[in-house]
């Protein structure tokens, strides 16, 4: 599950700004909760990636609560795009195991 | 939930993460402790009920302690390198407030006592405020340097190791520096102002030097032992 959160918050965050509850129930409801971790654990992700420039935060006041909402950098969806392109062949690849599909031709 | 942010904090901090990225982490958990509350509210459960299946949601200590240390671009400074931390910057600090003390001796020197043979003679008026200022740094910067030495270590929590090893550094730099003021080719000749570290040749000098060290070191530690006394006291409550 390696690199997991950070694709899954790339990618709800290039659709529109969150704060970490909403990214958390947007995790939960997109995947239909199969993917549930103790809900804290979403900021250190957070703050990594806001570290490396994949993603900036401004702080918000909404109905008199404050809360810090982040959204993607260009940066950011460079390594969305990367990080999407290695998932996919991923998931490929194990699919075509579990389905016992040859991944290529013996060329004789 | 003060209880478990308390432990949070604490085991954080002692974990090397910096003070910033903590109280960042903490904060952000508070709201999203709150946000769950309310959720947990909205669907019937009671106050204590609803607080309770929140911090569940939240995750257990141990969980959020390691989502946080495993990343160590979150590691304060003073974890990844102690020994530059608690020795090479208080040092270097030390060099740049000495250096700065020099530099108002030596320009005090050239502005209000151009005709004597040393700066060190007594003086008044805007001459005085102008050499006490190079005094309070000179004699001052150690026992600051190491009142920030005890905060680096306390906010940290760190044990009395490194933030004493950084203090006797210190204190033997502070009480080992001297000054020395001369002009050169006599008379009209320029002022020149340098800085020498020994603690003496003599056995009676080598002594009253680490007397004075002993002193600097018991200045710097003490608001820092205040502190640990504290943390002491209110964990044995």
């Amino acid at each position: 599950m390696n690199g997991v959160p950070e694709l899954l918050i790339l990618k709800l965050l290039q659709q529109e700004e969150m704060y970490g509850y909403e990214i958390v129930q947007a995790i939960s409801s997109r995947t239909g909760a199969v993917i549930a971790v103790g809900e804290g654990v979403v900021y250190p992700v957070l703050h990594g990636l806001e570290r490396d420039g994949a993603l900036t935060s401004r702080r918000k006041t909404i109905n008199g609560r404050s809360r810090i909402y982040y959204s993607v950098t260009p940066a950011g969806s460079h390594r969305l795009a990367d990080l999407s392109e290695s998932w996919s062949s991923l998931t490929a690849a194990i699919q075509n195991l579990l389905t016992g599909e040859p991944h290529g031709e013996v060329v004789q | 939930m003060a209880k478990l942010f308390n432990e949070l904090r604490e085991r954080l901090l002692r974990a090397g993460v910096a003070p910033r990225h903590v109280r960042r982490y903490l904060s952000e958990l508070a709201d999203h402790v709150a946000d769950l509350k309310a959720e947990e509210e909205r669907s019937g459960r009671s106050p204590a009920d609803a607080e309770a299946a929140a911090l569940l949601r939240l995750g257990g200590t141990n969980e959020l302690l390691k989502a946080m240390t495993g990343q160590r671009q979150f590691q304060a400074w003073c974890t990844r390198a102690p020994w530059a931390m608690f020795g090479l910057v208080p040092l270097g600090v030390l060099a740049a407030a000495y250096a700065f003390a020099c530099l108002i001796l030596w320009t005090g020197w050239r502005m209000f006592l151009p005709g004597t043979e040393t700066p060190f003679v007594r003086v008044d008026g805007l001459a005085m405020v102008y050499f006490t200022l190079g005094r309070l740094t000179y004699y001052g910067a150690p026992i600051l340097i190491g009142w920030g030495i005890g905060l680096l270590a306390a906010r940290q929590r760190f044990s009395s190791l490194w933030p004493a090893a950084g203090w006797v550094l210190i204190a033997l730099a502070g009480a080992s520096a001297q000054v020395h003021a001369s002009r050169q080719g006599i008379p009209g000749g320029t002022e020149h102002v340098g800085m020498g570290f020994t603690l003496g040749t003599s056995a009676q000098a080598i002594s009253s030097g680490l007397s004075q060290a002993l002193v600097i070191f018991a200045l710097m530690a003490v608001p820092y032992l205040i502190w640990r006394l504290g943390q002491a006291r209110s964990l044995s409550a």
